[in-house]
């Protein structure tokens, strides 16, 4: 059956539709990214205008990367994954153009917002009050789009992909809701209704759960239905794919006081979420040992499938991010970590090694079928764009691990006498040759997502879908 | 002593839960859920059944319904 006549019975304009978004806000979000990397190297980058300081753009490249990278890739690979598993066309055309329209006005809002300097200062939630009532809007359609159409199933059973899909879409809602609770005092200007500690634990059980729920269990939702689809053999084994969604929506939640540890978080709750993100490593790697072996008979496929290579790198980063995650969750090695640039790596190990890399391998699986192609017009770019990704998601963490140590030990070196070591000044400029590093690990990342956008132009330049689908009808 | 006894509960309700979702499949439910991703396309069901031995109840899907939501009222 051709991939054109599958499209005729699912709705792939809206699935195209966010591909296209993903990689707009991939290539906008990550030279946001590079441009403010660079700040670090030459301060003069910061342009001497409000607009551009490091304070105002940072907030820009995670809302851009995150909500708009990330969250198109989701949306585009949820309702691809929920029509093809479900075996039925998305509830409502009407209602899925909503989201992807609504979703888009979202991330223009925090394009503008951000930069003018509105803000809500909680990181990864900065967008204000007026606009997170809007994400709210659109998600809920979102949540009725996704979950009307499991109901009208033709299948028996819900595929685990979707279990995951639904855990995300379901807590995401709960966390924004209850993260952004606050007093509007205008349009641009609201305070949130927590004070103290309390707000502190409130936004970073949602800022940890950002990472838990929008950054992991949706992108476990395409490992499933994208690493089978690619390998071309079933998930290694579905039994460890149920234990590991209970287990893994069970005990990601209660980890979000790992980032408050030494604070004036009560002492009790910053064990706790210690002692839950170790645990957290269990399911974890349950999950990222699930994909692995999933390639079980067809590791020779590596050779020739740099799409297969996308995916299975990116659970190599998922497995290693989410080892780092629990080792710097225990308190004594966050005495050394927290504050310093270890973290910054750490974060990118997950967002660039395991976010970005299952999304290229998603998106160059789905661009041919979605866009009524054999494939993609580049194998030889789909190359690069790996290589190019790889060394800069590598160049990137080691500059970030090497700087973060050296932050940890300059800060905490103490004379005889009692007094620092060094002033924060001299930690500076020996982060300085890692700012570079990083800085070049950017571009080559950047430079992949080029590629990438080039690649896909090209395939849907070409592409003509109502002469696929024309063929498919008299075939 | 009483954190370790509610950590001891908390393992065992997740396990109860999942032996409880679990309960009603049997390996050959199972088998057929894994192959769901490959059930819409009877030309990929045909490449994995050769791959793995395994029978994928392929369907090609069905044309939508007209009209603004897709739902059987």
């Amino acid at each position: 059956m051709s991939t054109a006549a599958i499209g005729q019975a699912y709705n792939y304009k809206v699935v195209r539709q966010f591909i296209v978004a993903t990689i707009v806000w991939g290539v906008v979000g990550m030279a946001m990214g590079v441009w403010i990397a660079s700040q670090l190297v030459w301060p003069e980058m910061n342009l001497d205008l409000p607009w551009t300081t490091f304070g105002r753009l940072r907030p820009l490249h995670t809302s851009l990367v995150i909500f708009g990278f990330a969250g198109s890739a989701q949306f585009a690979a949820s309702y691809y994954a929920v029509q093809r598993t479900c075996q039925v066309r998305l509830y409502s055309d009407t209602l899925a153009a909503f989201t992807f329209w609504g979703w888009q006005s979202v991330i223009v809002i925090m394009l503008i917002t951000l930069p003018l300097g509105y803000t809500t200062t909680k990181e990864y939630a900065e967008i204000e009050f007026t606009g997170a009532v809007w994400m709210t809007v659109v998600w809920v359609a979102y949540a009725i789009v996704f979950f009307t159409t499991v109901v009208q199933r033709k299948t028996k059973h819900i595929y685990v992909g979707n279990w995951f899909f639904g855990a995300f879409i379901v807590v995401i809602a709960m966390l924004h809701v209850v993260n952004h609770l606050s007093i509007p005092v205008d349009w641009f200007k609201s305070y949130p209704v927590y004070s103290g500690a309390t707000d502190a634990m409130v936004q970073w059980w949602y800022g940890h759960n950002a990472v838990g729920f929008f950054l992991t269990t949706g992108f476990l939702g395409m490992m499933y239905y994208f690493v089978p689809k690619q390998v071309g053999r079933p998930v290694y084994s579905y039994r460890l794919s149920i234990v590991h969604f209970w287990a893994l929506i069970t005990l990601y939640i209660w980890a979000g006081p790992h980032h408050l540890h030494y604070t004036a978080l009560p002492d009790w709750a910053q064990s706790l979420g210690m002692a839950m993100s170790l645990i957290l490593l269990a399911p974890s790697w349950g999950g990222m040992i699930n994909g692995m072996m999933t390639l079980s008979g067809a590791w020779h496929k590596l050779r020739t499938d740099p799409i297969l290579r996308f995916l299975v790198l990116s659970l190599a980063f998922y497995g290693m991010s989410t080892f780092e995650g629990p080792m710097m969750a225990i308190k004594t090695v966050n005495a050394l970590s927290h504050y310093t640039d270890w973290t910054i790596g750490h974060v990118h190990a997950g967002a660039l090694g395991w976010v970005a890399m299952i999304t290229f391998g998603a998106v160059y699986h789905m661009v041919p079928k979605v866009f009524g192609r054999e494939q993609m017009h580049s194998i030889g770019l789909i190359n690069a764009h790996f290589w190019l990704a790889t060394i800069g998601t590598v160049l990137y963490i080691a500059s970030m691990w090497v700087n973060g140590i050296t932050q940890g030990l300059m800060w905490r070196a103490i004379n005889d006498d009692g007094t620092l070591t060094y002033s924060f000044v001299e930690a500076l400029q020996a982060s300085h040759p890692g700012y570079v590093v990083r800085f070049t690990g950017g571009v080559f990342f950047l430079s992949g997502m080029l590629l990438m956008a080039y690649n896909t132009w090209r395939t849907v330049h070409v592409a003509d879908v109502a002469m696929a689908e024309r063929e498919a009808q008299i075939a | 002593m009483f954190e370790v006894l509610l950590n001891v509960m908390a393992v065992l309700g997740l396990w109860l839960g999942v032996e409880y979702c679990l309960k009603r499949e049997t390996a050959q439910s199972l088998e057929d859920a894994s192959l769901i991703p490959f059930a819409d396309d009877p030309e990929v069901a045909r490449r994995v059944e050769l791959a793995t031995g395994k029978t994928v109840k392929a369907v090609a899907p069905e044309e939508a319904r007209p009209g603004w939501g897709n739902l059987k009222i």
